[in-house]
């Protein structure tokens, strides 16, 4: 029984690697094909420019428009990018194949082993984007992952899929420091869990507390720490952990337009990401700590700064916070013009927080 | 009041060149053998331009005593292939100071050959040796001086006077002086150098001191038309210079002597028996039309004396009173001053009034001045104010100053006539320019004639780009009159012009290998000081040398932004060169495939169309 789920499983990856081969593979043929016609080969790419992000309400999420721009290897101001961006695929194409991993930075240095010139790494994030835009697929599906920052504590059994390690399983509640999201991780099979909630939490420091506190038996829950705005791997994760496992997840940030927005990211993807279909998780909730908690709760608070103030204004403008909750606690931020951080219930004691606050949250995050 | 009475002198022009040499450029060794060079090689191409010679000229400076160091005595030879110098002028044009044979309105590089006896004198006064001028006119004999100057009383002093056999005729130099020629070498160098540029038609070569030899033969077989002697232009005249024309213009009542009698008699065909004066004029009134003017006036003012030839020896005319109509005379006879009415009806009367008051303003007009015709003249009188047939003798001072104004205000006057100027002209200066820089683009242009204060000048001006040109241009080569310019570059208005403009504009950035000649000829330059090196900015002469660059600028504009679609060209041919074939390596493997596709011809087939078109378009650009 069980090796037939793992292979099942097996089958799975193997066949997502497939898949991702040969559309790279089709690609690699059309400008194999343009070139033996004596031909410059040419490709569309959506644009990503601000007038072509649009809010899809159905889909609850950023999406790209249908503008899109020529690329030409005929264009000798394209030229390079175009090749860049051949490079990158023929490279993604390799990790791909040989199942190895690299990171962004990786990705810069390694152009030097082939002649392709960056100018810096700036410039070859912004290629890989342009391979992300062109195939919609996320760039860790080429293997090519940031640098992790972000941690999962939980009861959640995983298996890995990376080279040397398939089929070894790992649960995630026996490191208390939780592991990091890495793209073993990412890429992971999930295999079962006893939790009934994900619950991402914005600060490394809170992640300790709830870890201490065994919130996850005490909710049966998985805790992620997003450390800020949360990594694209990580919000790839909360998916798979929503969609794969039916878990619910609950966002708990800062009181100010930061968090919410963090929230709001993870929910609904950023202007950034909105050629990628795979990184929001709809249903995500945002349980605090409102604008509202800072006045019901009487924290402690700090006054906003320009910048927060302008942030809310600019949130306004944005249409997924034209009503309901978004639109409510955006106004009392500005009406407050004070922000309170997750910390300040330690105010009422070390474990407030955990004992009183996220209790309540929970029971109201059913209701929302 | 003074005891001690002030002493008046007067001192002799060699004397207050002396005393004030820095003027002409003779401050020190280094400014001093540079000088000297300019002005003997200048002199020689004057002389051969003027007989119309191709000129070769031969410049020699050796050390007296070569391991002495700077400054130290030179020797500096200069010899040409002109005309020579009269043997009996010799001494005089090169012992003397302002003597020359250059006086008149038309361009030549130097004024009165003063600069030549300058570096004479400087020499004197530095070695204390004698110059030696050897001459040949005729290419058979040849007069040999050696001359000293007596400053005090600027005489030539002859040391050595000899005469001997020759097969060629022109003029030999020599002088020594104190020089310093490592520090004047660069400069001097240079001189000849430019001075070929502009000069195609001559052959320079140049023996230094330190044995080199440098040779510039000529490329140009034509020498330019040489400059005529001209009238001057109504817009460079003023108040005193019309006066001066006025006299000249106006004729003298005749003395009524034996002489003129006689005259008067044997154009009327009179023997010698006394006629009576109703017979005189009689004859007179038949033959008027074929008497010269001054018969005409004598049997005019016979008209209003009624005298015939024996009374009128006797009288002296003193006034014609043409305002008032009265004719004053002296009478021996009787020893007194006596007056009579003319009558103004009389024909006579206006022979005399035409001969007291001069041309009538259009007469005037189109006879003392260059390129006015009866139209012409008619319209200016028109402008201003005067009647036409207005006598010049009839005008008062403010009537002169009036017409003075006039004259620079009316605008329908043609261009001052360039017969009096030598420009190079446009094919030769530019065979020079690619000759001397071998340069990927020229453009030349010589602007019409325009005048400054009266004095007609023409700028030519030519501009070129890469080639054998080093960066870091424009660098500007100066000339007036066919003199290279080297000093006092900065304060020069053609350097002003060329650095206002903004070569952005025209496509020039960075370090540009660019070069710009500019010429300007005039019966004046207007250098800013005497030592000849700069131009000054008038506003006429900045106006076409801008006029002059902006053409230019605007044809290196366009040769710029084609060569620059040329470079792009070859730049996009390298791009494709370059990147091309890493695509194919990189969707070989991507496609899965095992030869790489056949993309060669893709670049093959773009390098050539482009380079065969940038070739054509610079070509085009050339001619």
């Amino acid at each position: 029984m069980k090796t037939n789920k793992i292979k099942e499983r097996s089958k799975k990856a193997d066949e997502k690697q497939k898949s991702i081969l040969e559309m790279l593979k089709s690609h690699g043929a059309k400008i194999y094909d343009d070139l033996d016609h004596g031909q410059f080969p040419k490709f569309s790419i959506p644009s990503r420019s601000v007038s072509n992000i649009v809010y899809d309400k159905k889909l609850r999420q950023y999406i790209l428009g249908n503008n899109a721009a020529l690329r030409s290897s005929r264009n000798s101001s394209q030229l390079r990018s175009f090749t860049q961006l051949m490079w990158l695929a023929f490279f993604a194409n390799r990790l791909t194949q040989e199942k190895k991993s690299s990171t962004l930075r990786d990705v810069y240095y390694s152009s030097q082993a082939f002649a392709i010139e960056f100018e810096d790494q700036s410039e070859s994030d912004n290629i890989i984007v342009d391979l992300e835009a062109v195939t919609s697929k996320p760039r860790e599906d080429f293997h090519i992952f940031p640098e992790e920052r972000s941690s999962i504590f939980g009861d959640l059994n995983i298996e890995y899929t990376i080279p040397g390690y398939e089929g070894k399983t790992m649960n995630l509640s026996n490191h208390p420091d939780g592991y990091s999201i890495g793209p073993s991780l990412t890429t992971a099979e999930l295999v079962d869990t006893s939790a009934e909630i994900v619950i991402a939490i914005e600060k490394g420091g809170l992640f300790t507390r709830f870890v201490e506190e065994q919130i996850d038996k005490k909710f049966k829950s998985i805790i992620i720490n997003t450390g800020g705005q949360a990594p694209r791997s990580t919000r790839t994760l909360l998916k798979r952990l929503h969609d794969e496992m039916g878990l619910p997840v609950i966002v708990l940030t800062d009181g100010d337009v930061y968090g919410e927005h963090i929230a709001m990211v993870i929910k609904s993807g950023s202007a950034n990401a909105a050629h990628l279909r795979e990184l929001t998780v709809p249903d995500a909730k945002w349980v605090g700590v409102w604008a509202t908690d800072i006045e019901k709760y009487k924290l402690p608070t700090i006054p906003m700064t320009e910048s927060d103030i302008k942030r809310c204004y600019d949130l306004q403008k944005d249409p997924r916070y034209e009503d309901g909750i978004w639109k409510k606690e955006l106004d009392v931020f500005l009406r407050l013009k004070r922000k309170a951080e997750l910390e300040a219930f330690s105010k009422y004691g070390l474990t407030n927080i955990t004992e009183k606050y996220l209790p309540q949250k929970l029971e109201l995050a059913k209701s929302l | 009041m003074s005891l001690i009475k002030e002493k008046f002198n007067q001192i002799s022009p060699s004397e207050f060149f002396y005393s004030n040499r820095d003027l002409a450029g003779f401050s020190n060794p280094t400014r001093s053998l540079y000088t000297a060079v300019r002005e003997f090689v200048e002199n020689a191409l004057d002389a051969c331009d003027q007989k119309g010679i191709l000129p070769d000229v031969h410049l020699t400076i050796k050390a007296v005593e070569p391991e002495k160091p700077d400054p130290k005595p030179y020797i500096l030879t200069v010899k040409d292939n002109g005309p020579g110098v009269d043997s009996k002028h010799i001494p005089l044009a090169f012992g003397t100071v302002l003597y020359g044979s250059k006086f008149g309105l038309k361009q030549a590089r130097g004024m009165f050959g003063l600069g030549a006896t300058m570096a004479i004198l400087y020499g004197q006064i530095t070695t204390n040796k004698p110059v030696i001028v050897k001459s040949s006119v005729d290419g058979k004999l040849q007069d040999e001086f050696e001359l000293l100057l007596d400053i005090q009383k600027n005489k030539p002093v002859i040391v050595k006077h000899t005469t001997k056999e020759t097969s060629k005729h022109g003029l030999s130099v020599s002088i020594c002086l104190e020089g310093d020629y490592s520090k004047a070498g660069n400069k001097i160098r240079d001189y000849v150098y430019e001075t070929s540029l502009i000069t195609p038609y001559a052959s320079i070569t140049f023996d230094d001191p330190k044995g080199e030899k440098f040779q510039h033969p000529r490329f140009v077989k034509d020498i330019p038309p040489a400059p005529t002697i001209i009238r001057p232009h109504p817009h460079g005249i003023d108040v005193e210079r019309i006066r001066r024309m006025i006299v000249e213009s106006q004729f003298e009542i005749p003395t009524i002597d034996d002489a003129m009698i006689e005259k008067v008699r044997k154009d009327l065909g009179l023997s010698k028996k006394n006629l009576s004066f109703t017979a005189i004029m009689e004859k007179a009134r038949k033959k008027w039309k074929t008497l010269p003017r001054q018969v005409r006036v004598v049997i005019a003012l016979m008209s209003f004396l009624k005298m015939d030839f024996e009374k009128l020896s006797k009288i002296t005319i003193e006034d014609l009173d043409i305002p008032n109509k009265k004719l004053h005379y002296w009478d021996f006879g009787e020893s007194q001053s006596k007056s009579i009415d003319m009558d103004p009806e009389s024909q006579y009367y206006k022979q005399l009034t035409n001969t007291v008051q001069g041309e009538p303003l259009t007469t005037f007009l189109t006879k003392r001045f260059q390129r006015i015709g009866p139209t012409t003249a008619n319209k200016f009188a028109e402008f201003s104010g005067f009647k036409p047939e207005k006598r010049m003798g009839t005008m008062s001072n403010q009537e002169l100053v009036q017409l003075s104004d006039s004259l620079q205000k009316f605008e329908d006057f043609l261009a001052p006539d360039p017969s009096c100027l030598a420009p190079l002209g446009e094919a030769p200066l530019e065979k020079g320019i690619k000759k001397f820089f071998n340069p990927d683009f020229t453009a030349v242009v010589q602007r019409p004639a325009s005048a400054y204060s009266g004095f007609p000048f023409i700028v030519e001006m030519g501009i070129a780009y890469g080639g054998d040109i080093k960066t870091g241009g424009p660098h500007v080569y100066r000339y007036a009159n066919r003199i290279p310019l080297l000093y006092d570059e900065g304060s020069d208005v053609v350097l002003k012009v060329v650095n206002d403009t903004d070569w952005g504009r025209y496509k020039v950035k960075g370090d540009p290998p660019f070069i710009i000649v500019s010429h300007i000829c005039s019966t004046r330059i207007p250098y800013k000081t005497a030592g000849k090196e700069n131009v000054a900015d008038r506003p006429e002469i900045e106006r076409e040398l801008r006029l002059a660059l902006q053409f230019l600028s605007r044809k290196l504009a366009a040769y710029m932004s084609k060569r620059g679609q040329a470079e792009m060209a070859k730049k996009r041919a390298n791009l494709y060169a370059k990147y091309i074939p890493l695509i194919a390596q990189f969707c070989t493997e991507l496609a899965g495939k095992k030869k790489e596709p056949n993309y060669k011809k893709l670049i093959d087939e773009e390098m050539p169309v482009e380079t065969s078109k940038t070739v054509k378009e610079t070509k085009v650009e050339n001619e």
